[in-house]
Formats: structure tokens, C-alpha cells, sequence
């Protein structure tokens, strides 16, 4: 092929350091056979390690963590009789359970459906009955919404599991009889089900009885085939499953790594995994790729309030944590973690939304260690570009495109865009989805001739970095310029008397649409024109905020990110 | 008065309670403490400045004899009490400060709880065979660090058992002024039912002003509702079963019983009225929970 532009010369290879990356072509056909030969090569250290709020815990040793998903796959094709390629989902939070069913799923050779479990009962019947899903692993605190939806699913078998199942017995009694009796957090329900301690318990009893060694069900995967189903909602509201295969992921969890080589040693890492890993981020990045090099990985149920996380800070020497912007900024605001940042850090990887630059440096001065930021989707599984640790220390950009990703910046007609210029950044590699599932038409719009339409306006500049301008859709046009959301928010939130700030455009007689902002005080004393002179200090005037609106919280998803489409659902409403 | 058993008994009870106390912490929070103190000293602010304070005006505004006086100025002298862990967590709290003000003020206490009651003694005109010796107090006290800091030891050992002794602890705290009531009232009631209004008013007085104060001395001190809902509960709840100890270790006979009176009826009444109340922080904790996810998804109900 002819290179079209300066990106296909692909010119940020000059950041990757030494390391070579072979086109994210991993040793393994599948994930279960990396799940297996890291469990036998990491055998008696510790995988898995769920850290209640007051510092209550449960272990599994990478051993345990291969015979308990072995179990599970047992169970799952020769108890319930699933066929390879069924759809199995889990909707769970971050527990010992997940790993198991995770891992226990893909060695059936079945598909990960992974749910969110605070979903709403229609949102789950919606992606339950899309993914024709025939199992669920659900914990039992929301058993009550899947009630009142399974008969419009197709869902034969349920596995509910516990936040505390497999932790040391009394502690276990405790933390569920807590969570039943006092904070009457376990809802009632009529449905059959099993608990995955008695799923498990029936997967190795069927196979001493079969003698059947696991292997079985996954020996003959290939890495076109099909993995995970997750679910994103995308730009049109219904959530579609972009399909990954296990090639998607081994090639992604390749990438990821070759980010954090520099930072990496083999056996020795404890990643703090307060994200959820039923979101894309945590799921490559936490469960897959830092299992992948032996590391033991702290799982945190509910990392909100923050305070959840001061146990898991103090009881383990953290050296690596994933999270999002708000994450990193939550703990800044802790007294406990400013007192005793984690001196064990070596880096901490921002993602799942634009990091802001003020809460980088402040996170990096107060830890002492770098937080390199990466830049991915759920249609690619996630990860397209980082920033490298052997390149310069930049705050303020995605970095550099993963090895063996290409990417190009394009205007509306496909065509690239000159370096220095804003284009909508388009991405072909090894970890790109194969399209959504069931949804041909959205597919095709959103992979064209082998390249992944990201809807993100990018721009290259000249050392070759990238920076996200913005969302495509989020763009605000006043009198005709353009005005990116995410500018605003920068200039705003450095102000140090801020905590967070989201911007939208609204509807505006004179300019078509103005700036508005909603901020969220760090100091009660903020006032709006304070906001206003800090803001012109750095904008010019088509970009600067006609309205600041003060707010106590933003809306935000899950993972943390803030939901611009709620402020403007809610604008839109008045 | 109690027994020779049930004064051992007393005094076990108190050692368990204290490695439960203990084995909620650790030492990082401590470091915490000092390194950003501000929380933990408005709290101490509240334990030891409103709460003697408050016993010492109570007991010369009702115009209470010597006795009782002394069990009541020993009551607000207190460090505060473990079971406030419990119901700061029930109550939707900050349950890390509650135990960083529960902790440092027991080790405060050392100094601060002889100095003070000495001084209020003094101010309230008890003297003689009714005041107690500051240095039985320390020495208490002093005894009383030596399991706290064993469970210290032991969470920093094991996460899991530290934490389950945490609330064995806790749960000990309630089960040893359970047993209070069970071993003192009956032998008692008659004492209880000639006690007049004036005693009951005090030793209920003395947790509900607290809580009440140390509410809006708190928020005044720029602390946020829950924290400073915390700080009241705080300092409500007094370490009812060590005053008890040291009454029982310090006096005997009637004497005893008399003194007694006051420390006996705050704890039971205490269990009432914490209830109560953090039933009702719990309530307003919620409120302002579901007030805040309403403020996130107001935007999409609104759609």
C-alpha cells in the first residue's frame, strides 16, 4: 500500500524504545490458554485479593483461580449442557466470583456478555435478549430486576454469587449478613437459581466423574473466534454489543503491556483495580493483561465513597493503579492518601475519559510517580494509543498509537488531514472489533474498508503525539467557530478553587449556541465571576462561558466519566 | 455494688473492648492524625472541652450532692466510648474519624481526664473521701493502652481477624452495659424508683446536650454535615464502662453505690438515645444521598 499522509509513514515509532512488538502476535491461540500456562507459571502467588471497605478480605492463588474456573467450566458444558459459542453473561461487581466466571466462561469456549449490574431492569432485558444470553452470573444484590425481566429473555440458567463468596468463612457470614440483615441489600426473589460456590462444587464433581480434562473445550479455539460481547451505548442510546474476538484481546493485553514494559516486572506487581472490570478499561488492562505478567490484583467491590480504597492503599503495597479522572481526583481530595501517598507506586494509567492536565500534575507531584494516559474505545478493545515511559513526559496528549496500530486523521470525506490540522481520528489494527452484533448497518458506519471511525477529533502535532480535541457530536458552534468542550473544561477546572467542570453548548439566539458551564466548587467561596476572570485569562471570547452554573455533583457513568448528554437532556427539558 | 466477680469481670470486659478498639486501627492512622489534624482536634475539641464541661454545670445547676456530682463530672470526663463506631457505621457516618476521635482521645485521656477531673471536682466543691485519685485514673488508662495497641498489632497481621475483633469489640461494648443492667438494676430498683428527676435529667442530659452541642460546635468549625453528625455522636457517647471501672476500682461499699448511680444510668439511657438518634442521622444521611444521585440523574428523569 502507498502511504497517503504522514500518518501511514507511522512517524511515532521513534517513542517506542527498545522493545520489540511483533504486530501483536501473542504465543497463544486463545485467552483460556493464557489463562492456563500464566496460572501454572505464577502457580502459589496470589492472583486475586477482594478488599472490602474496612479492610476485610478474600484470596485466590493463581492455582485456585485455574481449578476454580476450570470447575466453573465444567459446569457450565457438561452440567447445564451449554454449547460452545453460547452467550453466558456476568453482572457483578468487582468480586473473587468475577475472575472465576470470567475465566471459567471463556475456557467453556462460550462468550463473555459482560453487564453492568446497575443496570436498569429494561436496560438488562434489552442486552440480555439482543446477545440472546442463555446464562447469567449475577450477584445477589440486584436477583430482583433480573426477576422481573427473564421471561422477555432468553435466559435458561442463573448463577447468583456474593460480594464476599469465596472469603474465609466467618468473615464471609459477616460481611453478607451485614449486607442482609442491616442494609437489606440482598432482595427477595422466587427464581431457581444456583450459588457459583454449589456451580463450581457440581463443575468438579462432573469432571472427576467424566474424567474430563477442560482442555477439551477450548483446545480447538482460533483467535478469530469470538470472545466477548461488550456492550456500549454508543451515539444512537441503544446499546450495541461490539464483538471482540480472543485475537482482539490477546493482541490488546500485547499492547498494553508493551506500554508499561518499562514499569513491569514479572510476578511482582499489585494493581489496584477500583474500576469495574465489566467495563472494557478494567477488563483488557486490570484482569487480563496485569494477570498476564503474575501480577496480584486487588479488587475494590465499590470504590465509592473513595474512602473505600484507604484500606486496600494501607494493607498492600500498591504499584500500579488503572482509573479515570475523576478517580485520580477524588483521591487527591482524601486527606489519608495526600498524608501517605502510596510509596510503592511506579505508575498509574488514566483512561475512560480525557484526563485533565491540572489533576495529572497534581497526582504525579503528590505521588512521586507517573500517570501516563491512554486513549481506547470498547471497539477496540480498548486501547489505541498511550503515552510512552520512554518517551518525553507529556501531560497534555493521548501519546503515541499502540504498536502494530495504524491511525490516520480525516476530514468528513475520508481524506487525511495535514499534520498540525484537526481530523476525526480513524484506527485499523489487531485489536479492532469485528462490528456490532446483530446490527449490519451500524457496523458498516463505523468500520470502513478495514479503519475504525472513532467520532473523536484528534490532531498530530510535531513530535508526533496525539492529542483528542473532542467528541465529534460534542463539538459547540458559536457565530460560526468551532468551541471544544474539553478546552473549556481545562481552562475552568485549573482553577484550583475547582473540583470538576462540564461544558455544552446551548441553544443561543444571537450565536446559535453558547457556552455554558457547570462547575462543582473544590472551595465553597468560588464565585461565578471568579470563574469568568480566570476563564478570560486563557480563552478568547467566542469560547468563553456565558453561564456558569454552580452544581453539588455531575452526572457521570459508572466508570466515572461525566455524561455531557445528561446536562443537555436535562438544558433540553426546561 | 458489684462483686468482686463481676468487678473482674468488669475489668476483662474492658480489656476486650479495648483490643476491638485497637484492632479498628491502624498505625497510619494515627500518622494521619498528626499530620493532618484538624478533624481529629475539633473532635477532641468537642470530647473534652463540652462534654466535662457539660457535667460540671449539670451537676452544680441541679445542685447534685457530692456523690453523684463526681459520678457525673467522671461521666463527662471520659474518652469517647467504642460502641460510637457502631453506630457512626449504622448511621451512615464517617466512620474513619469517629475511630480516630474515639482513639486519640483515649490516649489523651491519660493526661487530659486526671487534669480534668480534678479541676471540675475542685470547682464543683467535692472534696475529701469523694474525689477521685488522678493517679488511679492514669493508671487505668496507662493499663488500658497495652491492649489497644496489642490489636493493633494484630490487625496490622491479619486484616481479616483484626476486623472481626473490631466488632466483637464493639458488640462487647453494648453487651457489657446489657449486663450492667441486668446485674445492677434489680438489686437496685428501689434505689431507682426513690432517685429523683433531677439524677435521670442529668445522666440523660449529659449524652443529648453532647450530641447536640458537639453537632453545632463542629459545624461552626467549618466541619460538613455528616462529618459534623459524626463528631456528635461522638461526643455524645461516653466510655461508659471504664468510668464504671474506675468508680468500682476507686470506692466501695455504699459510696460506691452512690457514685455509681449516675455512670450506670448514663450508659443505659445512651444505648436509648443513640439509637434514636442515628436512626435518624441515618435518615438524613439518606436524604441527602438520594439528593445527590437526584441532582446526577435529575437530567434523565427530567427527559
Amino acid at each position: 500500500m502507498k502511504a497517503e499522509s504522514v500518518y501511514d509513514l507511522a512517524p511515532w515509532t521513534m517513542h517506542y524504545g527498545v522493545q520489540s512488538f511483533q504486530d501483536g502476535q501473542s504465543e497463544h491461540a486463545c485467552l483460556p490458554a493464557l489463562i492456563s500456562a500464566v496460572a501454572k507459571q505464577f502457580a502459589q502467588n496470589r492472583a486475586f485479593t477482594c478488599v472490602m471497605p474496612n479492610g476485610m478480605y478474600g484470596n485466590l492463588s493463581f492455582a485456585q483461580i485455574d481449578e476454580l474456573s476450570d470447575d466453573f467450566a465444567t459446569y457450565l458444558r457438561e452440567t447445564l449442557q451449554l454449547e460452545a459459542g453460547a452467550r453466558v453473561a456476568v453482572q457483578a461487581p468487582n468480586c473473587l466470583s468475577v475472575p472465576i466466571a470470567v475465566f471459567g466462561i471463556l475456557k467453556a469456549g462460550c462468550v463473555l456478555v459482560n453487564t453492568n449490574p446497575l443496570y436498569t431492569a429494561a436496560e438488562m432485558k434489552h442486552q440480555f435478549a439482543d446477545a440472546g444470553v442463555e446464562a447469567v452470573v449475577i450477584v445477589d444484590m440486584f436477583t430482583d430486576k433480573l426477576e422481573t425481566i427473564r421471561a422477555e429473555t432468553g435466559i435458561k440458567h442463573i448463577i447468583t454469587c456474593s460480594v464476599a463468596s469465596f472469603f474465609p468463612p466467618v468473615v464471609r457470614h459477616i460481611v453478607q449478613g451485614i449486607q442482609r440483615y442491616w442494609n437489606r441489600a440482598i432482595p427477595a426473589h422466587s427464581m431457581s437459581v444456583t450459588q457459583i460456590e454449589e456451580a463450581v462444587a457440581a463443575g468438579g464433581a462432573a469432571r472427576a466423574k467424566l474424567k474430563r480434562d477442560p482442555q477439551e473445550f477450548w483446545k480447538r479455539l482460533k483467535r478469530t473466534d469470538l470472545a466477548l460481547l461488550q456492550y456500549t451505548g454508543g451515539t444512537t442510546g441503544v446499546a450495541k454489543g461490539a464483538m471482540l474476538t480472543h485475537g482482539n484481546l490477546l493482541a490488546n493485553i500485547d499492547q498494553i503491556l508493551a506500554m508499561g514494559a518499562a514499569k513491569i516486572e514479572l510476578g511482582r506487581e499489585v494493581v489496584l483495580t477500583a474500576l469495574p472490570v465489566y467495563h472494557i478499561f478494567a477488563f483488557t488492562a486490570n484482569l487480563l493483561a496485569f494477570y498476564r505478567v503474575g501480577a496480584r490484583n486487588l479488587l475494590i467491590p465499590s470504590p465509592r465513597p473513595v474512602q473505600n480504597l484507604q484500606r486496600a492503599f494501607e494493607n498492600y503495597p500498591v504499584t500500579w493503579i488503572s482509573g479515570v479522572n475523576t478517580l485520580f481526583n477524588a483521591l487527591l481530595n482524601e486527606e489519608w492518601f495526600t498524608a501517605f501517598p502510596p510509596k510503592h507506586l511506579k505508575a498509574a494509567i488514566g483512561g475512560g475519559a480525557a484526563m485533565h492536565s491540572a489533576v495529572v500534575k497534581r497526582w504525579e507531584a503528590t505521588t512521586g510517580s507517573r500517570l501516563a494516559e491512554g486513549y481506547g474505545l470498547t471497539e477496540s478493545s480498548p486501547l489505541v494509543c498511550f503515552q510512552p515511559f520512554t518517551g518525553p513526559q507529556r501531560t497534555d496528549c493521548i501519546g503515541i498509537p499502540a504498536p502494530g496500530t495504524a491511525v490516520r486523521l480525516v476530514d468528513d470525506d475520508g481524506k487525511p488531514v495535514p499534520q498540525g490540522e484537526r481530523g476525526e481520528l480513524i484506527v485499523r489494527g489487531p485489536q479492532v472489533m469485528q462490528g456490532y452484533w446483530n446490527q449490519h448497518d451500524e457496523s458498516a458506519k463505523t468500520i470502513k474498508d478495514g479503519w475504525l471511525y472513532t467520532g473523536d477529533v484528534a490532531v498530530m502535532d510535531h513530535e508526533h503525539m496525539f492529542h483528542i480535541v473532542d467528541r465529534k457530536k460534542d463539538l459547540i458552534i458559536v457565530s460560526g467557530f468551532n468551541v471544544y468542550p474539553n478546552e473549556v473544561e481545562e481552562a475552568i477546572t485549573a482553577h484550583d478553587k475547582v473540583m470538576e467542570a462540564a461544558v455544552i453548548g446551548v441553544v443561543d439566539a444571537k450565536t446559535g449556541e453558547a457556552v455554558r458551564a457547570f462547575v462543582v466548587k473544590r472551595d465553597a467561596t468560588l464565585t461565578e465571576t471568579e470563574v469568568l476572570e480566570h476563564c478570560k485569562t486563557v480563552l478568547t471570547g467566542y469560547k468563553m462561558p456565558t453561564k456558569i452554573i454552580f452544581r453539588d455533583e455531575l452526572p457521570k457513568s459508572p466508570i466515572g466519566k461525566i455524561l455531557r448528554k445528561e446536562l443537555r437532556k436535562e438544558v433540553a427539558a426546561k | 455494688m458489684l462483686t468482686e466477680t463481676e468487678t473482674k469481670l468488669l475489668g476483662v470486659m474492658m480489656m476486650v473492648i479495648m483490643f476491638g478498639m485497637g484492632a479498628s486501627l491502624t498505625f497510619r492512622d494515627f500518622l494521619i492524625a498528626f499530620k493532618k489534624p484538624k478533624g481529629v482536634l475539633v473532635g477532641l475539641l468537642c470530647q473534652y472541652g463540652i462534654m466535662p464541661f457539660l457535667g460540671y454545670a449539670l451537676a452544680v445547676s441541679l445542685g447534685l450532692p457530692p456523690a453523684l456530682a463526681v459520678g457525673l463530672i467522671l461521666m463527662g470526663c471520659m474518652p469517647g466510648g467504642t460502641t460510637s463506631n457502631i453506630f457512626t457505621y449504622f448511621s451512615k457516618g464517617v466512620l474513619a474519624l469517629s475511630i480516630m476521635m474515639t482513639s486519640v482521645s483515649t490516649l489523651v485521656a491519660v493526661v487530659a481526664v486526671p487534669a480534668l477531673i480534678e479541676m471540675y471536682s475542685n470547682m464543683a466543691g467535692v472534696t475529701g473521701e469523694f474525689k477521685i485519685p488522678a493517679a488511679n485514673v492514669a493508671q487505668v488508662l496507662v493499663i488500658l493502652l497495652v491492649p489497644t495497641v496489642l490489636g493493633m498489632l494484630l490487625r496490622k497481621w491479619n486484616a481479616n481477624i483484626g476486623a472481626v475483633v473490631e466488632l466483637v469489640g464493639g458488640m462487647l461494648g453494648v453487651f457489657v452495659i446489657l449486663f450492667l443492667i441486668v446485674s445492677w438494676v434489680p438489686r437496685n430498683y428501689q434505689l431507682l424508683l426513690t432517685t429523683p428527676w433531677s439524677v435521670y435529667f442529668a445522666a440523660i442530659g449529659l449524652g443529648l446536650v453532647g450530641m447536640l452541642l458537639g453537632y453545632w460546635l463542629a459545624r461552626l468549625l467549618k466541619q460538613d454535615n455528616n462529618r459534623a453528625r459524626t463528631i456528635s455522636l461522638e461526643t455524645g457517647i461516653q466510655n461508659g464502662p471504664l468510668a464504671v471501672l474506675i468508680v468500682t476500682l476507686t470506692f466501695s461499699g455504699t459510696m460506691q453505690q452512690e457514685v455509681l448511680l449516675i455512670p450506670v444510668l448514663y450508659s443505659l439511657f445512651i444505648v436509648l438515645t443513640s439509637t434514636a438518634i442515628t436512626l435518624w442521622y441515618r435518615g438524613i444521611s439518606k436524604r441527602e444521598a438520594l439528593a445527590r444521585d437526584g441532582a446526577k440523574i435529575g437530567a434523565v428523569a427530567a427527559a
